[in-house]
């Protein structure tokens, strides 16, 4: 007799109907986890946040292309929606909790994952999805005067965005927990930001949210001279990003994945442009650098999966550097943290 | 309940609370020290609490504010003019509300205050231990049993009722407690009816905001895009983002009726922006709703929709495209029938990447009497999205000009197979790219395909 675990037989099973892009089966599963009493909040964390990282990996690997990302994605909205319909059944006993992202953040998953699972231990939740400006963040957090905000960012680019929900919800003494992988790997940006609170994951988020006081004051001011610099790059980055693209040679270099137009070599190189770019505003909003010589190694990584001349990395770095001469402190960060080593592969 | 205030930051070594009682009569250095504590708190209290509209956040954050600073244990009663009651909040749990007839209350201290707008302080004559005691300062300021406990436990000297009155009118009454030690002398009551004064500004601005945001969220609620239905044999996804992006609500819509395999899906687009459009469009759904209760047929239906539109004689019109939708009974391809009215004709994804414009087109509904409308009819394979859309879509300008429908039409094939989500996902996302956070009118997207 073997014994399987169930939880990582699902994953396995789930990760399948992820690569098929077949949203019924992976419903089903959900489903039959569920009906058999599996925690909702082991099914979202365990089995579709967890499946859910390796689609971004197989991206970053080649193996994958962009539509292919946002079709497995749009199977593990399915699958969240099922979870989502089972913890409805059971009425919301404590407060209300705000769940968004901010604008420039498209990755809805993540939000909803941690909406469900808030909602899951007790909380009504209230989803304003991808990309949402502030005023609309504003617009809810007065009428609804929920007794926390929680905000999701994955990518760097959002994190000026994120701010701006931080302020909007401090302002109105409402504690905001924020999470995602644009923190990195620990609570320095979101302290830099002015958060509550940050969280891991999903599970720390439900616990985070539980831990909260009840009223904050607004919160502080972030660091002047960088917070103007990344403000004045914002503005700047459509010429940046033009100049960098043309300058940069990856242009010249042959990509693997050319199937489709959406993962040409012209569309890889706009997102590791931005990226970059990105990095350097997340760099100096939150003092961290680990930003820049994190997005290197992606960068590497990334260039590696596409057997691009790793050099171009290197590369990269100097034309920043060189075109950032206006802005000398997002300058010197370049300089001093885009290195260009090679990351776990 | 108030937890830790912050992870950012905490106040260096603070002095003897205001009114504490000491041996000594207090040095010029201590007094000034006071002046200080009290101006910084009014100054902070007046600027926090403009920050919040909501009145359940607006009272949560005066009681953070005035504790333990001002008193040991605040208490809120707010007259409630719709019921006639006067609800009560805080205690040492500041998110605690209840509330209480007002009738109960119009004998006691509390109604006075409400009724005369004059604030008072109030004697607290505790009995020793042991004894039954006597109605005094806190029986008449604090009509509820648990919370008056609260108070009396802290063995205070006094009461103070502080009158809120805002614009005119007394909105409610801030019950302030200061514990054993602690009394209340005369510059620190005149701070308490200085912070009164300005919280009930704030308080009031919330009432107000609350009673009008009451009325036009229920309007709101019914005018928003619906949550889509999960319907057998179909999968749907739909996106919306208003020009008013923090309305959510808007002159596009889109709406999905029926029963079984037999659906009308419709999406449109009335003339102008915002809530005088979001109300013309709650007209055009009602009527498209009512039409297709009585027939499915997408021609019938914009022929009723226009015919209702019309008779209102107003100027108004409105784009619109159904679909009657019937998916066959092993849910892998559907019949679709379509007409149009004005509007952009839907776009089909094949599963094989190539991307068709359905050939529908016919008059706005609302400007003509009596218009005919066409019907054409597609079949929806497996793997097939057909996609519905607004202008706003393909009008959406940023820093590079327009969208334009070519971009929509190069964006679809990479996403052949993978969904109505996927696609919308994508759309939605390369269109508010494109404008580069610039202004953009309404924009809706609209998928199905076939699929459990």
């Amino acid at each position: 007799m073997t014994v399987l675990d169930p939880v990582l037989d699902a994953l396995a099973r789930y990760d399948g109907a992820l690569a098929s892009v077949d949203a019924d089966r992976a419903v089903d599963l959900v489903e039959g986890l569920l009906d058999d009493g599996v925690d909702p909040v082991t099914v979202l964390v365990d089995v579709i946040a967890s499946a859910q990282r390796t689609v971004g990996d197989r991206w970053q690997r080649g193996e994958w292309t962009v539509a292919e990302e946002h079709a497995a994605t749009a199977v593990s909205v399915s699958a969240t929606e099922a979870v989502a319909r089972h913890v409805r059944r059971t009425p919301a006993t404590r407060g209300r909790v705000v769940v968004a992202c901010a604008e420039r953040e498209w990755h809805a998953l993540p939000a909803m994952i941690v909406g469900t699972a808030l909602r899951a231990n007790g909380w009504d939740i209230t989803l304003l999805g991808a990309s949402t400006p502030p005023v609309r963040l504003s617009q809810y957090l007065h009428d609804l005067g929920p007794d926390a905000t929680a905000v999701s960012c994955s990518v760097l680019g959002a994190l000026p965005t994120t701010r701006r929900f931080i302020e909007a919800s401090t302002a109105a003494g409402i504690p905001v927990v924020v999470g995602g992988s644009a923190f990195g790997p620990d609570d320095h940006r979101a302290k830099a930001l002015g958060a509550t609170a940050w969280a891991s994951g999903a599970r720390e988020a439900v616990a985070a949210v539980r831990s909260l006081p009840t009223v904050v004051p607004a919160a502080d001011p972030v660091n002047g001279s960088a917070a103007a610099e990344q403000a004045a790059m914002e503005l700047a980055h459509h010429r940046l990003v033009t100049s960098l693209r043309e300058r940069w040679s990856l242009a010249a270099q042959i990509v693997t994945t050319e199937r489709l137009p959406l993962d040409s070599v012209h569309s890889v190189a706009a997102d590791v442009v931005n990226q970059a770019l990105h990095a350097v505003w997340a760099a100096l909003l939150t003092d961290d650098p680990r930003a820049l010589s994190h997005t290197a190694a992606w960068v590497a990584d990334l260039l590696a999966a596409r057997a691009v001349e790793p050099t171009l990395v290197g590369e990269l770095g100097r034309l920043l550097a060189r075109d950032l001469r206006d802005y000398p402190l997002a300058r010197a960060l370049v300089e001093h943290h885009w290195t260009a080593t090679t990351g776990s592969r | 309940m108030a937890g830790p205030k912050s992870i950012a930051g905490t106040a260096p070594a603070a002095p003897p609370p205001l009114g504490a009682h000491t041996a000594h009569a207090p040095t010029e250095h201590q007094l000034l020290d006071q002046a200080r504590q009290r101006a910084s708190l009014a100054g902070e209290i007046t600027s926090q609490l403009a920050g919040s509209l909501n009145l359940r956040r607006t009272i949560l954050r005066l009681f953070a504010l005035i504790t333990p600073e001002l008193a040991d244990w605040a208490m809120l009663a707010m007259v409630d003019h719709r019921t006639g009651r006067v609800a009560l909040h805080g205690g040492h749990d500041h998110t605690f509300a209840t509330t209480v007839d007002r009738d109960r209350t119009e004998d006691l201290g509390v109604g006075r205050v409400l009724r005369s707008g004059q604030s008072e302080l109030l004697h607290v004559a505790l009995a020793p231990e042991g004894q039954t005691p006597t109605a005094d300062g806190l029986d008449s300021m604090i009509p509820h049993d648990a919370l008056r406990a609260e108070a009396t436990a802290l063995r205070p000297a006094d009461v103070l009722g502080l009158a809120l009155t805002a614009r005119g009118t007394t909105v409610g009454m801030l019950v302030l407690v200061r514990g054993a030690g602690r009394g209340f002398p005369e510059d620190d009551v005149a701070l308490a009816e200085q912070i009164a004064g300005r919280a009930a500004m704030a308080l009031d601005s919330a009432r107000l905001y609350e009673d009008r945001n009451r009325v036009a969220s229920v309007l709101q609620a019914s005018l928003r895009p619906p949550a889509l239905p999960r319907v057998p044999g179909l999968r749907l996804a739909a996106r919306f983002r208003a020009a008013a992006e923090h309305l959510d609500i808007g002159g596009d819509f889109y709406d999905v009726h029926g029963s079984e395999r037999d659906w009308l899906l419709a999406i449109g687009d009335v003339c102008g922006k915002g809530v005088e459009a979001a109300v013309l469009t709650g007209r055009a759904r009602q009527s498209i709703r009512t039409a297709a209760h009585f027939d499915r047929s997408p021609r019938g239906v914009l022929a009723a929709l226009n015919a209702v539109l019309y008779e209102e004689e107003s100027d108004k019109f409105v784009t619109a495209v159904c679909a009657r939708v019937r998916p066959a009974p092993d849910s892998r391809t559907a019949e679709v029938d379509l007409a149009a009215a004005g509007h952009p004709a839907p776009l089909v994804l094949r599963a094989d990447g190539t991307v068709e414009q359905v050939d529908v087109a016919g008059t706005v509904a609302g400007v003509l009497p009596e218009v005919g409308y066409q019907e054409t009819t597609i079949a929806l394979g497996p793997g097939d999205t057909m996609l519905m859309f607004t202008d706003g879509i393909y009008e959406a300008r940023g820093p590079e000009g327009f969208y334009g429908l070519d971009r929509v039409i190069g964006l679809l094939p990479a996403y052949a197979g993978a969904g109505p989500e996927a696609v919308c996902e994508a759309l939605e996302q390369d269109v508010v790219e494109h404008l580069g956070g610039r202004a953009h009118d309404d924009m809706a997207l609209f998928a199905v395909a076939c699929g459990r």
